[in-house]
């Protein structure tokens, strides 16, 4: 699995560099207008987006079949994917915050109060997990359909998660259940268990569709 | 016969193609080639061999074991595609390191001889490399992580004679072991009479036949011949035949039989394309 992962990185070393002037000029432009907590979920999904990218490499240079005949199952390279997207979700926020800190200092848009910090580093952890959840969705989708199609799949992996979310919520409604301010604070501080869940849900299917493919 | 892989039975079935009853195996330290036409089954073939497929039916198995591929067997098995399997941003050098990561078994010292040898740069990167290099690479490649055995598909094709010779060196040099085989896939039929110690020949998804190289460079025989001397030719001689404009080729399995038999008719030595092009094109087969 380090092969595949060390592949993947090596691949993207030249995207990531296109990546990191987007961010910057993102800081620019989005963080005076919208605020650091807008920016760091722009920052945390985008860099997320591009394991869809490195599906595309793939698929260009033939490497699924020639991983195949490396030491390896098929379950390591589905793993190695979703690896390969955390680092790519923990890189895009702790750029985004890093980013969006000195861009929100420049602009004073934030401030180093407690209160702000803490509420800083909160939303810094459910962009982490909503660009978990949104990547995980795009592997699997990938695995199935192709790399080609990347884009309406990348459409794909943000409307079923939030089409979830939007079910969830209309059912709470139904319920009853009150959103209180508090019970939202819990949902996030709680969004990292649920999206590792999901990812874990999202490996399952992933390595199912793959177990069966034709390489 | 202490065989590295044994193929029995090998079905696979596509939408207007189907793999049929495929077997065939490869002793320790010989050269199996494996020949056929465009769209015979020979890629399929090593794809289901090496799991990359399903197959439908039929065992494959290494080294004597179960069928199928374990983690285990793969260290031994080093392959060697048309197409590298790297991006082409990457460099030789950056190869060795994922291939180090994948293989316990990984001989950097060795790779970089393999770079040296072939005069692979080891920080450009592969998209300014020609095919030929390409190839070198994947050789490379294949070869550092002390396999016992070489499964190449199709390595050869569109490579110039002089680079074809390179590479037909390294696989010799590598059967040197007699612990080392090759499976090597080609329809390029010069390089496998050079090299190869045993020919399997498909077409259409069926094994035709499977035979030492000898046995086909020195018995098999072509009768070139007018109509008279065809009519009078047994059919149960004839494993394939094809008529030209002005006489009949017939493939015999027996070419100093033929000359006795049939003096007036000229009997020639049959090269492994001749016997590939009068199996496929040929208008009966045995």
């Amino acid at each position: 699995m380090k092969s595949f992962i060390l592949k993947d990185l090596y691949n993207i070393s030249r995207n990531a560099r296109s990546m990191l002037f987007i961010l910057v000029v993102f800081a620019v432009f989005l963080v005076p207008a919208s605020g650091v907590a807008d920016y760091i979920f722009v920052c945390a999904i985008l860099c997320s987006m591009m394991i869809v990218t490195t599906f595309s490499f793939d698929d260009s240079s033939k490497w699924t079949q020639y991983a195949m005949i490396m030491p390896v199952s098929r379950k390591d390279l589905v793993a190695g994917k979703f690896v390969v997207l955390a680092i790519f979700c923990t890189v895009g926020n702790v750029l985004g915050l890093a980013l969006g800190t000195v861009s929100g200092l420049i602009t004073n848009k934030i401030t180093f109060a407690p209160a702000k910090v803490g509420e800083l580093l909160v939303f810094t952890l459910t962009a982490g997990a909503v660009s978990l959840v949104f990547g995980g969705m795009s592997i699997p989708l990938v695995l199935r359909f192709g790399a080609e199609k990347g884009r309406v799949l990348m459409l794909v992996s943000f409307l079923i998660p939030s089409a979830i979310c939007f079910g969830v919520y209309r059912l709470l409604v139904m319920a009853g259940v009150e959103l209180t301010d508090r019970l939202i604070s819990v949902l996030l501080c709680c969004s990292p268990v649920i999206a590792l869940i999901w990812c874990y849900g999202m490996y399952r299917i992933s390595c199912l569709i793959f177990s069966k493919q034709e390489l | 016969m202490d065989a590295v892989l044994q193929v029995e039975n090998l079905t696979k079935q596509y939408s207007g193609f189907r793999l049929e009853q495929v077997s065939f195996s490869i002793p320790k330290g010989t050269i199996m080639g494996l020949i056929g036409e465009n769209g015979a089954g020979k890629s399929t073939t090593i794809k289901a061999i090496l799991g990359l497929i399903h197959k439908d039916g039929g065992k494959v198995r290494f080294w004597g074991g179960e069928s199928g591929l374990s983690k285990h067997q793969k260290e031994k098995i080093g392959v060697v595609f048309d197409e590298m399997g790297f991006y082409e941003t990457l460099t030789p050098a950056k190869v060795g390191s994922i291939s180090k990561a994948a293989y316990r078994q990984w001989d950097g010292t060795l790779y970089l001889s393999y770079l040296n040898r072939f005069a692979l740069p080891l920080e450009k990167e592969i998209k300014t490399f020609s095919r030929g290099m390409k190839r070198k690479l994947s050789i490379a490649t294949a070869l550092s992580h002390h396999p016992d055995l070489l499964i190449l598909d199709e390595a050869t094709s569109g490579l110039d004679p002089v680079m074809r010779d390179d590479m037909l060196d390294v696989f010799l040099e590598f059967v040197q072991d007699e612990n080392h085989s090759v499976l090597m896939s080609s329809h390029i039929t010069t390089d496998l009479e050079k090299i190869a110690d045993y020919i399997t020949l498909m077409h259409q998804g069926k094994v035709l036949f499977c035979k030492t190289k000898d046995e086909l460079r020195y018995r098999y025989g072509i009768i070139r011949c007018g109509a008279a001397v065809f009519d009078r030719i047994e059919k149960e001689e004839i494993l394939a035949c094809r008529k030209d404009d002005y006489q009949w080729n017939v493939l015999v399995a027996d070419k100093e039989k033929a000359r006795r038999k049939y003096k007036t008719a000229v009997v020639d030595d049959a090269t492994i394309d001749d016997i590939l092009l009068l199996h496929v094109k040929g208008e009966k087969t045995k």
